[in-house]
């Protein structure tokens, strides 16, 4: 699988949807917005939400979208991947293909998304007229580095997707669990004592807390913790493709 | 070059996914064996056809697949010089809400070629599939002739060394097929080499320099399309012999009609070597053979054959009557009427025989027993020429060329 195709693939991923709609790919745009527009809307216009510590109306309102954004590219670039061979047994049951390679577009695809997305995220921020902090250079660091990680895991549910289709439901309940087990919509100090050590060892909140500390509380964030996400994405990069080149007769098979 | 060493495949066959699960947890064995190939090897060279053949189930769509990369084998290799395009992937990846002409760049992409390459074949694609206007509008409003159209162009577009043919090019109207085999052929003139899976035996045969025959995976016979199809043919011959369908039953209303006063009882057709078969050679000598029997004392019967095409058209019947052989038959008594054809010049293609048994000319008066379409079989083109349609001349060709000024003939046959 060579570049053009894939960045053919991902062009069709963002557009595709949209094709034979009037507004066409427009909508990439739109969705975002909207989905911003309304969580600065309702949280901060409406329900008055605000961070504990914080005068600023705007302040939960910048901490959840800052979650919510990684978030959403992580998780969907998760569940997503672990789909994408039976997605694509139309292509793959006839065309040689690299399957390691096939899910890269997804990856592309969010973060096509992502970039979109922050970008209007941060110019509802400067909108505001809330302080954007100089750490955000390292964006796209965090960013990779959760990718990678989320890239794995996809490829390796994938890899078993192929033979238990339960898989697809599975992963989605299991993110939706883990969505509300890190401090995305909440902040940590809502959390009991004894509880709060645990969530340590929650790789996403690893990365959550990192954008917080970027766009929220303007500090430089957690190298150490960053080194880690970044090693265990790569240990599991990996582990999935050997055990794929243990596999790959039975998933061509099975597909 | 294509080229294979004893090619295995066997897959594993469960009856639900939970069994690939418990099979991985516990060890235990859930699975029924299937061997899709055993120790296929062949070698196709640079320039040159091969022609697959064989029953459903024989292996041929395990073996593209394993050439076109699309599984793997448990065991053996194969080779392709370059790179391989196969035609069963006619269209894969094509969106209908897009348009012919994106479509063609999202086609070419998956069968490897690079946007420039695309870019500059655009306009012999476009012009090859004579589309049209049609290239830019979605793909959806298009005919299922003029997508496959479409997808057999960027397909040979694509400049693959190897090239896989499935049964794909059996889709689209007689124009295009003809368009599409003439662009095969050309590919293979020009150094591609090709494999051919196709029920379709004359395409084969002028196809194909050489053919191998599966049967459950194992190569049964291999060399000459000739020969391997006459193999192939006996086998499928054999086949319906081991079903045991009678040919006729003379009484049951079910086997054609008349009043049974003379019944046919069986029918044999001979190929020249004296074998019962479904395939004939044009041209070659074929014997019709039909048993009847009678209860009663008949004065006057009339034993007709009748040729049918497949589309149901008469191409040739005769009878006794006009040929001037009265048939007597003694009550109980039976007798065996023989067409002797020495030249069999039907023209390529499928074909049914009618036969009848009835008085005087025609079946009108007393029809003692008709069946309609009582046995099928196949015409196969003969070597020494080719020809198309219904029948078979023979002419001679003669030529006569003129010099500038004295005036020189030459005549050959």
């Amino acid at each position: 699988m060579n570049l053009p195709l894939l960045l053919e693939f991902t062009k069709r991923d963002l557009v595709e949807k949209y094709s034979g709609s009037i507004l066409g790919m427009l909508w990439t745009f739109l969705w975002p917005l909207v989905t911003i527009f309304i969580y600065v809307v309702i949280f901060s216009n409406i329900m008055g939400s605000k961070l504990p510590g914080s005068s600023s109306a705007m302040s939960y309102s910048i901490y959840l979208v800052a979650g919510i954004l990684p978030w959403t590219a992580f998780a969907n670039t998760i569940s997503r991947s672990a789909i994408v061979f039976s997605e694509k047994k139309a292509i793959i049951s006839k065309i040689k293909i690299s399957l390691p390679y096939l899910p890269l577009y997804i990856v592309l695809s969010e973060t096509v998304v992502f970039i979109i997305s922050v970008v209007i995220y941060l110019g509802f921020v400067l909108g505001s007229s809330s302080p954007v902090f100089a750490w955000i250079i390292f964006v796209p660091w965090i960013y990779l580095s959760h990718q990678v990680f989320a890239y794995a895991l996809g490829f390796l549910i994938a890899i078993f997707q192929v033979f238990i289709r339960d898989l697809r439901e599975v992963t989605g309940i299991v993110l939706q669990i883990w969505f509300w087990f890190t401090p995305i919509v909440y902040t940590t100090d809502i959390l009991p004592k004894g509880v709060k050590e645990w969530f340590a060892y929650n790789p996403a909140w690893i990365f959550i807390k990192a954008y917080h500390d970027i766009f929220v509380f303007g500090k430089i964030p957690d190298f150490y913790n960053l080194m880690i996400i970044t090693a265990i994405g790569h240990g599991l990069l990996i582990i999935s493709y050997l055990l794929y080149r243990k596999l790959e007769k039975g998933i061509r098979d099975v597909i | 070059m294509i080229k294979t060493e004893s090619l295995t495949k066997t897959f594993r066959l469960y009856n639900s996914p939970a069994d690939i699960l418990k099979e991985l947890l516990f060890g235990k064995k859930y699975h029924t064996e299937f061997h899709a190939l055993k120790n296929v090897s062949f070698e196709v060279p640079d320039g040159q056809a091969l022609g697959i053949i064989g029953q459903n189930g024989a292996g041929k769509s395990t073996l593209l697949k394993i050439l076109n990369g699309v599984i793997l084998p448990d065991s053996g290799t194969h080779i392709c010089d370059g790179k391989t395009t196969g035609l069963l992937e006619l269209g894969t990846g094509f969106n209908p809400e897009m348009t012919g002409l994106q479509n063609i760049y999202m086609n070419g992409l998956l069968l490897g070629m690079s946007r420039e390459e695309i870019d500059q074949k655009k306009a012999q694609m476009i012009a090859f599939t004579e589309l049209g206007d049609f290239i830019t509008k979605p793909l959806k409003t298009y005919s299922s002739g003029m997508v496959m159209r479409l997808a057999f162009s960027v397909a040979i577009h694509a400049e693959p060394k190897c090239f896989l043919v499935d049964e794909a090019l059996s889709v689209g109207d007689a124009y295009f097929q003809q368009k599409c085999s003439r662009k095969i052929k050309k590919f293979r003139d020009e150094g591609g080499s090709i494999i051919f899976v196709s029920h379709d035996l004359n395409a084969v045969k002028i196809l194909c320099n050489q053919a191998v025959l599966l049967d459950h995976g194992e190569v049964v016979d291999q060399g000459d399309p000739e020969q391997v199809i006459n193999l192939y043919n006996y086998m499928l011959a054999k086949k319906t012999e081991k079903m045991d369908t009678p040919v006729c039953q003379a009484g049951t209303s079910a086997e054609g009609y008349g009043n049974f006063q003379a019944k046919i009882v069986s029918l044999r057709m001979l190929n020249d070597l004296g074998d019962d078969v479904d395939y004939f050679v044009s041209g070659k000598p074929t014997v019709i053979e039909i048993d009847l029997i009678s209860d009663i004392e008949l004065e006057d019967i009339t034993v007709g054959i009748l040729i049918r095409d497949r589309f149901g058209q008469d191409v040739f019947g005769t009878n006794t009557f006009q040929l001037k052989v009265p048939i007597k038959l003694q009550s109980g008594s039976d007798c065996t009427v023989r067409y002797r054809i020495d030249e069999f010049n039907l023209g390529a293609g499928k074909y049914t025989l009618t036969v009848a048994a009835h008085s005087q000319a025609v079946h009108i008066d007393d029809c003692y027993h008709w069946i309609d379409n009582v046995k099928s079989f196949e015409v196969l083109s003969a070597t020494d020429f080719l020809s198309i349609g219904l029948v078979r001349l023979k002419p001679e060709v003669e030529l006569i060329c003129r010099g500038a000024g004295n005036s020189e003939e030459v005549i050959l046959r």
